[in-house]
Formats: structure tokens, C-alpha cells, sequence
């Protein structure tokens, strides 16, 4: 008789616990709560937004006075608690069309040049002007040091170009682009 | 004597019956799939980080009750100087949920209140027989701000589900 009501109990085991559905078939648990963890690693990173999208240089009129223009933009960054850098940088991707105009790689005239001076919000450090625009590189606008944190919405920084304003240039409109790159480590 | 008793005992037969009653009533639990969750960056700079959990629940609703699934932050991102959930950096939106109704648009993770999840109306159940999977369950998308403002490094919270039953 033992021997046939061993397997009984046995049986009866298992259905209790199976009936109190605590365990899946799976071995899963299910319980009146649960809980997961959340993890996330916030790295390095940085953006910029050009909020001037044509910069018009421009020049009283008769005097040959240097042609000015201001490009504003908004910076986003966040560079590594230590040791972590900075830059915003920019180059002359397309340059002026030069034949008998300005232009940047190869000036008309000995002491033309495409200049530009700096303003950056903290945690920025602007340029140290007046720096001459290249073609066949970057230059700096602005440098960040370690744990450099812009605000949410982003700050604010400009550069304020000067285009020599060379008799030698015939009239008529001429344009270049210059791009603005931001990095962060 | 002894053959007596056995043939008596053999040939005897007794019938009895027993009423056997359950009250069941309302139930639920839940299982959270992932233990773990991580955070990852989709897209551009500074777009947000983003992760999914699943949440399996097994429901029994009265005929006039209803449950709920909800969630809450234990605590905020720890350490500091990263996301907060204090400052509603976490939010999350709900799909597919196999029985009840998953919450509506994005819903904001907090520390100090639970958020909801998942309603499930009046006589509902989980099992053969009724409407759904079994087990039930629920996809949650979690969006974790990036901003700026946030210092490098490693940060983690943890959530807790939780599920009631009328």
C-alpha cells in the first residue's frame, strides 16, 4: 500500500504548488510586484546649430571700409568629467569665387583676408582674435575644458567676420561657406 | 473468525458526499521580464536614451472590480548630476497590453506617486477561457532625457511594478 500512495503524495505536491500560481512553467515568478533596473551611461558629446543661415557682410558705402557680418550660433556640450576637451572650430568649405573678387585660399592682394573675432558663453573660452579664416583647414572659435557642461537649451557664441575691402575687387555679390564644427571628448 | 471478518469486510460498502466550496476572489500578479534595462542613445546628438520593458501580469477582476498596474521610481538616478527623475527626465508610453486598456500617451516615472501603466476593467481573467494571453502582458518605452547639463558617467534607478485586483 505505501508503495502505491507514495506517487499519490507526490502528485498531490506538485498540483498544490502549480495551483498557487507563483511559478510559470518556465520558472518565472510572478509576484504583486516586480521590479527592473535602469542604467544608462552619459557619455561625452556636443552639437551646434548656425542660427545665422546667410551672413551678409556689408561696408559703408564709398569709403572702402572693411565689409562686416556676425554669424550666431547656439552650442550644446558635455565633455568628460576628466580630462575630457572641447572645440568648436571652422573652415572656408567653398570660397569666394576669386576671379577678380575676394577669396580666401589665394587674396588678391598681399594683406587681404577673411578675419574673424569671437564671442562664446561660458563654459566656452573664445578665440583669441582677430583670426584669419582658412580654407586648407580649421581654426578655432572656441575651446572647452574638462566637465564642460552648456546649459539645456544650449549657449549662445558668434564670430564676427571682416572681409578686407579691396579696391582691386570687381563689383558685384560674391559668397562663401564657412562650416562650423563642434567636438567634445 | 478470522475468514468472517474478512468476507464482512470486503462485502461492505459505504457512500458518503461532501459540498465543496471556493470563494474565489479578485487576484493579480505580475512578472518583470527584464531585471535589467540600459539605456541607449537612438539617433542625434543629445536624443534622448531610450529602452523597453515587458511586464507579464495575470489578472482576475470581480464582476464590478478592476485592476491596476502601475509604476514608480524607488529612488532618483543615483549618483547625482545625471538625469533625475525629480525632474521628470524619465517618461515612458505604453503598447500592447493583452487585456485592459494601456495608459494613454506619455506618462511621467516618479519618485513619489505611482504612474499608470495598465486598467483592466470588471470581469476580467487570465487563463483558458478568457479573453487575452496567457500571461498577460504589456510593452513600456522608456525615454530618458539627455541634456547637457547632465555629468558624465554611469547612472541607475530602479523601478517597481506593481499590480492591484478588485
Amino acid at each position: 500500500m505505501k508503495q502505491i500512495r507514495m506517487p499519490w503524495r507526490l502528485a498531490t505536491a506538485v498540483l498544490l504548488v502549480a495551483g498557487l500560481g507563483a511559478v510559470s512553467a518556465f520558472g518565472q515568478t510572478f509576484a504583486a510586484s516586480g521590479t527592473t533596473t535602469l542604467s544608462v551611461n552619459v557619455a561625452a558629446e556636443a552639437s551646434i546649430s548656425i542660427g545665422t543661415s546667410t551672413t551678409t557682410l556689408s561696408s559703408t558705402p564709398g569709403l572702402f571700409a572693411d565689409y562686416t557680418g556676425t554669424t550666431n550660433f547656439t552650442y550644446k556640450i558635455r565633455t568628460t568629467l576628466s580630462g575630457g576637451t572641447g572645440t568648436v572650430n571652422v573652415q572656408i568649405t567653398s570660397d569666394f569665387a576669386c576671379a577678380g573678387g575676394p577669396c580666401v585660399a589665394s587674396p588678391p592682394s598681399a594683406g587681404d583676408a577673411l578675419t574673424y573675432n569671437c564671442t562664446v558663453a561660458s563654459p566656452g573660452t573664445a578665440c583669441s582674435g582677430p583670426v584669419t579664416a582658412l580654407t586648407t583647414g580649421t581654426t578655432s572659435v572656441a575651446t572647452f575644458g574638462a566637465d564642460a557642461r552648456s546649459a539645456k537649451a544650449g549657449n549662445s557664441g558668434s564670430v564676427a567676420w571682416t572681409l578686407t575691402n579691396d579696391p582691386a575687387y570687381k563689383t558685384g555679390p560674391y559668397s562663401a561657406t564657412a562650416t562650423f564644427t563642434i567636438s567634445a571628448t | 473468525m478470522f475468514l468472517g471478518c474478512v468476507t464482512g469486510a470486503l462485502g461492505n460498502s459505504v457512500t458518503g458526499s461532501q459540498t465543496l466550496s471556493a470563494n474565489i476572489g479578485a487576484n493579480a500578479k505580475l512578472s518583470v521580464l527584464q531585471s535589467t534595462v540600459t539605456l541607449v542613445h537612438t539617433g542625434a546628438t543629445f536624443a534622448s536614451f531610450t529602452g523597453a520593458v515587458t511586464v507579464q501580469y495575470k489578472v482576475r477582476t470581480t464582476p464590478s472590480g478592476s485592476s491596476t498596474l502601475v509604476v514608480q521610481a524607488v529612488s532618483d538616478f543615483s549618483p547625482a548630476n545625471g538625469p533625475s527623475i525629480t525632474n521628470s527626465d524619465l517618461t515612458y508610453t505604453c503598447s500592447g497590453a493583452t487585456v485592459g486598456s494601456a495608459c494613454s500617451g506619455s506618462q511621467t516615472v516618479r519618485t513619489t506617486s505611482t504612474t499608470n501603466v495598465v486598467t483592466v476593467g470588471a470581469g476580467a481573467c487570465t487563463g483558458s477561457g478568457c479573453a487575452g494571453s496567457d500571461p498577460n502582458s504589456v510593452s513600456i518605452s522608456l525615454i530618458l532625457a539627455d541634456s547637457p547639463t547632465f555629468k558624465t558617467g554611469n547612472y541607475s534607478t530602479n523601478l517597481t511594478f506593481s499590480i492591484s485586483a478588485l
